[in-house]
């Protein structure tokens, strides 16, 4: 292990489908980074985007966000809802240098290949991208 | 084609004090001259309109704040408002926050606005309408007009029931922008509207690219936060006393997260928080209070800038809500304030869009 930087992720993901699917890739043991710290949510429509605010403010390094693939909502349109949030989230970050930590994500209760790729991928990259920043400031 | 009458500036106290008198309004909401200065008033008796001041590029706080919760059933409320605070009206009512029939909205030409601090300190020099010739007069002396207007791509009062013109006319001119606003105008007593071409589709496209080269230069100021640590730089002045929330006429929440104990921690609560962290800043949660009202705000904002003007500690608060603001709004291609029945962004949704993430 050494030195080498191990970032915390927050994961946020719908009870219906991402969640499903990451604990299909825990049951076909499927290896992926435990640097993610998942919570579930009913729907990625109730995913704050405050939420995501609060992570990034509180010192997480990434906050991955997991809803059912479009069309396939178990509410019908809650992932209609988060896309919308999350892309103005993203765009206010954008402008604040935040906005590549902060990643959401159709996977299905079948893609348990799926949500190891994308979270070793996405683990890949938030340690590209270094800690957060906030982590060691007084906030 | 407009209905429309020339009344030039003298009529205009009589055109208010006839909205009053008549009944086409039981109550005015209007810019008075009081002193050196523009103040707001809520006039209700023909009597006191006294020296309307609709034109004077004076900005204290946008208008339309005080209108929250104006949900009055059975009167109507005129409102003599820049384009800015008019568009702020028309989001307060597709956010359910105004009953649209309790107004009758009357925008005027804004050419621009200084504070109202540099319009009092300095009334004589720019007096009513502001002209390109007065801006660059007091640029020499160092008073700028506000960053928020030099963004602004609605200058022209043609928002609402009611426009009052000035810019690029020979005259002032009263229009009626709507059939509210006609049956408004045609109970005041010495008015008669009649058709007239009026074209200002030039001196629009005028407005529009000076807006442009305006929202650039603040786009590059912009990019002087584009780090989370520059953002915690500006903000370290910051004393969270919410002013920005509290006058920004879109921030609408009855109650707001950052009043409640979960987001204005106190007591143990802090002291649990400092404990996580190993220290904390007091008051606590700036950072998470400005980027959550910039997310909040988001599509609605309409650019006043009031948020900078009421920050006590001077913090460029437009580059952080206008002008992100822009940014999302762009992404939805959605003007705020424009047009009631288009909805609000994040209220709606299309199946084929914003792909890949």
């Amino acid at each position: 292990m050494g030195d080498e930087f191990e970032p915390k992720i927050l994961g946020f993901t719908c009870n219906w489908c991402t969640y499903a699917g990451a604990d299909l890739a825990g049951t076909s043991r499927i290896q992926y980074p435990p640097n993610i710290r998942i919570i579930r949510v009913m729907c990625s429509g109730r995913m704050d985007p405050m939420f995501v605010i609060k992570a990034l403010t509180n010192g997480a390094d990434g906050v991955f966000l997991g809803g059912c693939h479009p069309g396939d909502c178990h509410y019908t349109k809650g992932n209609y809802y988060a896309r919308r949030r999350i892309n103005a989230l993203r765009e206010i970050l954008k402008a604040f240098g935040l906005d590549e930590r902060v990643r959401l994500r159709w996977i299905s209760a079948s893609e348990g290949p799926q949500f190891a790729e994308e979270v070793t991928k996405m683990v890949e990259d938030v340690k590209k991208l270094g800690p957060n920043p906030y982590k060691e400031e007084t906030l | 084609m407009v209905k429309c009458i020339e009344t030039g500036d003298e009529a205009l106290k009589d055109l208010f004090k006839g909205l009053l008198s008549s009944g086409a309004v039981d109550g005015l909401i209007l810019p008075q001259r009081a002193g050196k200065s523009v103040i707001y008033t809520l006039v209700t008796d023909p009597g006191k309109v006294k020296d309307p001041a609709i034109f004077a590029p004076s900005f204290g706080f946008n208008a339309a704040n005080i209108l929250r919760k104006w949900l009055i059933e059975d009167k109507v409320l005129g409102l003599v408002f820049k384009p800015c605070e008019a568009r702020a009206t028309i989001e307060l009512i597709k956010l359910e926050q105004i009953n649209p029939d309790a107004i009758l909205l009357i925008s005027v030409d804004c050419p621009g606005t200084f504070k109202n601090e540099d319009y009092t300190a300095n009334t004589d020099e720019i007096g009513d309408k502001l002209t390109d010739e007065i801006k660059s007069k007091l640029s020499e002396k160092g008073v700028e007009v506000r960053a928020a207007c030099t963004m602004c791509e609605t200058k022209l009062g043609e928002i609402g029931d009611i426009g009052i013109w000035h810019m690029g006319l020979g005259s002032t001119t009263v229009v009626a922008l709507s059939e509210k606003g006609e049956a408004a105008l045609s109970k005041v007593e010495g008015i008669t509207l009649g058709d007239k071409d009026i074209d200002r589709s030039s001196l629009q496209s005028e407005i529009k690219s000076a807006a442009e080269s305006g929202r650039e230069a603040l786009k590059k100021e912009l990019e002087s936060l584009n780090d989370p640590l520059k953002l915690l730089d500006v903000l370290n002045d910051c004393i969270v006393c919410k002013n920005c929330r509290d006058i920004c006429p879109v921030c609408y929440c009855k109650e707001c997260f950052f009043e409640q104990s979960l987001g204005n921690p106190r007591g143990g609560d802090l002291l649990n928080i400092a404990n996580t962290r190993g220290d904390v800043r007091i008051p606590p949660y700036g950072l998470f209070y400005h980027l959550t009202r910039a997310y909040h705000v988001c599509v609605t904002c309409i650019g006043c800038g009031a948020c900078e003007d009421a920050c006590p500690k001077g913090i460029p608060l437009t580059l952080i809500y206008p002008v992100v603001a822009r940014n999302v709004q762009d992404l939805f291609e959605y003007v705020p304030g424009m047009d009631l029945e288009e909805p609000i962004p994040l209220t709606t949704y299309q199946e084929d869009e914003l792909e890949p993430r």
